[in-house]
């Protein structure tokens, strides 16, 4: 067990150090450039840019910048954001926690609607309530996200407010505060929710109605079992398992799934960071970014994989 | 006073996108506390049906008419609170391969306990356990934990929790080695005398049948065709059906089920593959031991032993899949290439037909697609289609070109089978090795194909490792005999001296774990008849 563990634990490493570099190169090859879009609208000599350039250390060799980005990155330092001018992390860590709290919340909703739409529709399978819910989750997958979330902020009109976090006049007290982000959030939460259930809702229906079939449901029949019995103690345990790993996975992919949402209601979170950095290009914020995004999906992984250990006897065995 | 089970003129329909499909047709069946009624037939005869209609358990799509009286009262009336009331605790089922019947993610003792539980009957697993043999400890194992036995038991430990009167076993030892399957007959036997309960035993196997069953029918299409007491329908079976099951399963010593003829045997052929002290080792276990084997060429010989005796390690050392930890591995003298070049060329010489010809061919491939692939792969020259017509011949399935478009699931498991086999002719290959050729398919096409087995040894030459657990399929078709037991070959021999006179006390066991029947006096192996 504990060989397994140091085992994942070490090839997510390996995939993290290779995000780093990638997180380097992949930047590198975005048009535009940083110095003549901070300078944008002001009047600058060649001589500035070039000291601007030779400050940012964007005028070294490609490969010298390399090393002195990995060596730093190695130290836990992803430099200063040339928009901000503030360390990256500490930037990043501000903004990490309204992303935890958007698409932690919206993810739980979205799997637990999804799972239990997806058990009814494969226990009922072609009935008019299945396919109505198959195909409205499909019809809001197949949504942009964006277009999805401004629809439903004209819908609600004043009802939800649909930009930020808080409003600036809320009083400091603890309950208020919640009351107000919680009211901030409605929209973005509705709108993801809207958009990511529909694979949940899938994988758990296809993964039931293959267990439909299975003989042990036919033994359990047998022994007299109620059919809501036969179906929570014995088909569910056994499709949830192909269904959390598809969880986990996509809990890693949510963050960056964010970016979308974060953009369209200004929830300054981690995505709309993103896409701040992205119009830079703010180098440095940039690479910090990739790599937290790109480390969640990894971590998730790895619980997952651990997760999955723990439900299937069969796994943990082998 | 009724009887334990009665079936009244029982139709079973199965409405399907073409219409309705006859399952069952007027079936009527009896039977009385303390007796073991048999069922036999072939797949899709409609048995499994009779069995699941009892406690009613067939799928939506089911039309039933005709009555089953358990003790007397329709089960087709019940209401479902009624209905599950008695599933279970008047009767259960032991279902056909356990591997499936199980729930992979409870511990099977939870799964005995369950209808215990549900039912309000008190009782203890470890007693249940005691009864099927298995120890108290074996509660805390997950299905896969066990082996194909062990999970037979604990379902027969679950079917008997509730204390039953009628237990139906559908299948129980298909799938499962010859000493194994006695085991698990003798246990089913035992109960039935110590406990009174009626038996309903359903499989394709007489000689199972007729080892434990006080009557028998004989089911095809949905009909029974012969029906009486077991002794009889085998001893003297009056319907050809019934004639073509008994014979499909050969009484070892019985010369009419023997198709080889000792002088047909090459015995002084050149030696075509070799075995020389082969070892294989995983970790700390030897799965082979030291073993010395060769097959002429043109001969067929037999490798038997049980489930995990190391046989099927032993065929993929020979086949060049497996490393051996020490020994050589020699074909035509030579020993075997390391390449992946030269191990290609190797295995065109030696082709591989594996058990379940659905599971070894891709439900998408065409059977065109399925038998050029090999061709393909080693790049042989010349027109492909003629070749694959070629093989498709030889293996009997005529004309080719009419085989060419289609897809697995539109053959019958013969049919499939053969497409298995043509897959490895196509290749021209000297030897073929055959891991339980025949079984996974029903008893009238075994016969088939165990035939063009020995056609093809006839007219091409071609010579067959047979690997199997069955020693009725080593007698029907092997020149000689390999017997292998932990690891080791402790007999080897033509078949005559091996089966007909054993001398190493495994063989004997093997042969007295055999189920037979009346049809023949049995040589005498073992001490104790």
């Amino acid at each position: 067990m504990i060989r397994h563990l140091a085992g994942k634990v070490g090839g997510a490493l390996v995939s993290l150090l290779f995000v780093v570099a990638l997180g380097f190169l992949l930047f590198r090859v975005i048009p535009g450039d940083p110095v003549v879009a901070m300078t944008r609208g002001r009047p600058v000599t060649g001589d500035q840019l070039a000291e601007l350039r030779a400050r940012l250390g964007v005028d070294k060799p490609l490969d010298e910048q390399f090393v002195d980005y990995l060596t730093a990155a190695l130290r836990g330092d992803f430099g200063t954001s040339y928009v901000y001018s503030r360390p990256v992390l500490e930037l990043i860590g501000e903004r990490l926690w309204p992303t935890v709290l958007l698409t932690g919340t919206s993810t739980v909703l979205a799997v637990v609607i999804g799972l239990w739409l997806g058990i009814r529709g494969a226990w009922r399978r072609g009935s008019r309530s299945d396919r109505v819910s198959t195909g409205l989750a499909l019809a809001q997958w197949a949504m942009p996200t964006f277009w999805l979330g401004m629809l439903l902020s004209l819908a609600t009109g004043d009802l939800f407010p649909s930009g930020g976090m808080r409003y600036p006049d809320t009083p400091p007290d603890f309950l208020s505060q919640a009351v107000d982000v919680a009211h901030h959030m409605v929209l973005p939460c509705l709108t993801m929710i809207a958009v990511v259930y529909a694979q949940y809702l899938l994988v758990m229906r296809s993964s039931l109605l293959e267990e439909m079939h299975a003989d042990y449901l036919t033994t359990a029949r047998a022994k007299g079992l109620r059919d809501d019995l036969v179906r929570r103690r014995h088909a569910v345990p056994n499709a949830l398992l192909p269904t959390v790993t598809l969880v986990f996975l996509h809990l890693g992919l949510v963050v960056s799934g964010a970016i979308t949402v974060e953009t369209v209601f200004s929830w300054p979170g981690l995505g709309l960071l993103t896409y701040e950095a992205l119009t830079g290009p703010d180098l440095p914020l940039l690479q910090g970014t990739f790599v937290v995004l790109a480390g969640a999906v990894i971590t998730m992984n790895v619980f997952a994989d651990l997760l999955y250990r723990v439900l299937d006897p069969r796994v943990r065995a082998s | 006073m009724s009887s334990l089970l009665e079936l009244r003129d029982l139709s079973v329909h199965y409405r399907t996108a073409r219409g309705e499909a006859t399952a069952v047709r007027s079936v009527s069946l009896e039977l009385e506390a303390g007796q073991t009624l048999g069922l036999a037939g072939e797949s899709g005869c409609g048995k499994s049906t009779v069995a699941m209609s009892v406690l009613r358990l067939l799928p939506r799509n089911a039309r039933v008419e005709g009555e089953v009286l358990l003790d007397g009262e329709d089960v087709q009336g019940m209401s479902w609170g009624r209905l599950r009331a008695v599933r279970w605790a008047a009767a259960s089922v032991v279902f056909q391969g356990a591997m499936h019947a199980l729930n992979p993610v409870h511990r099977v003792g939870e799964q005995i306990a369950e209808p215990m539980r549900l039912h309000g009957v008190t009782g203890s697993v470890s007693a249940l356990l005691d009864q099927v043999e298995l120890p108290a400890r074996a509660a805390r194992a997950y299905p896969h934990e066990l082996s194909g036995g062990q999970k037979q038991r604990v379902m027969i430990a679950m079917a008997l929790a509730c204390e039953p009167r009628l237990v139906i076993a559908d299948e129980p030892t298909t799938a499962l080695d010859v000493v194994v399957q006695a085991q698990v007959l003798d246990v089913l036997k035992r109960l039935v005398s110590e406990r009174g309960i009626g038996l309903v035993m359903i499989s394709h196997d007489l000689s199972v049948l007729a080892s434990t069953c006080d009557r028998l029918a004989v089911m095809r299409y949905g009909q029974v065709v012969e029906e009486g007491p077991a002794r009889e329908v085998i001893a003297s079976p009056t319907h050809p059906h019934t004639q073509a099951l008994a014979a499909a399963f050969p009484t070892v010593g019985d010369p009419a089920s023997r198709h080889v003829t000792p002088s047909e045997a090459p015995s002084d052929g050149p030696v075509l593959l070799r075995a020389s002290g082969v070892r294989v080792s995983f970790g700390a276990t030897e799965a082979v031991a030291g073993v010395d084997l060769e097959v002429r060429a043109g001969e067929i010989v037999a490798l038997v032993g049980q489930s995990g005796s190391g046989k099927t390690t032993l065929a993929r050392t020979l086949l060049g899949l497996q490393r051996p930890t020490a020994g050589r591995v020699l074909f035509e003298g030579v020993g075997l290439p390391r390449s992946a070049s030269g191990l290609r060329a190797y295995r065109r010489q030696v082709q591989l037909v594996l058990q379940d010809p659905t599971s070894a061919l891709n439900p998408r491939h065409s059977v065109y697609e399925a038998v050029a692939e090999g061709l393909r792969i080693h790049r042989v020259p010349g027109d492909e289609a003629a070749r694959v017509a070629e093989a498709l011949s030889q293996a009997e399935l005529r004309p080719p070109e009419l085989f060419f478009p289609s897809l697995p699931h539109e053959l019958s498991g013969g049919q499939r089978q053969r497409v298995v086999i043509a897959g490895a002719l196509a290749l021209g290959p000297r030897l073929l090795i055959a891991d339980e050729p025949v079984a996974s398919l029903d008893a009238s096409v075994r016969g088939e194909i165990l035939a063009l087995l020995l056609r093809l040894r006839r007219e091409l030459g071609l010579a067959a490792l047979v690997i199997t657990h069955d020693l009725g399929l080593a007698w029907t078709i092997a020149d000689r005999v390999a017997v292998m037991y932990q690891g080791e070959l402790v007999e080897q021999g033509t078949v005559e001296q091996v089966l007909l006179s054993p001398r190493h006390d495994y063989t004997r066991t093997l042969l007295a774990a055999v189920p037979h029947d009346q049809r023949s006096t049995r040589p005498n192996w073992t001490n104790s008849p």
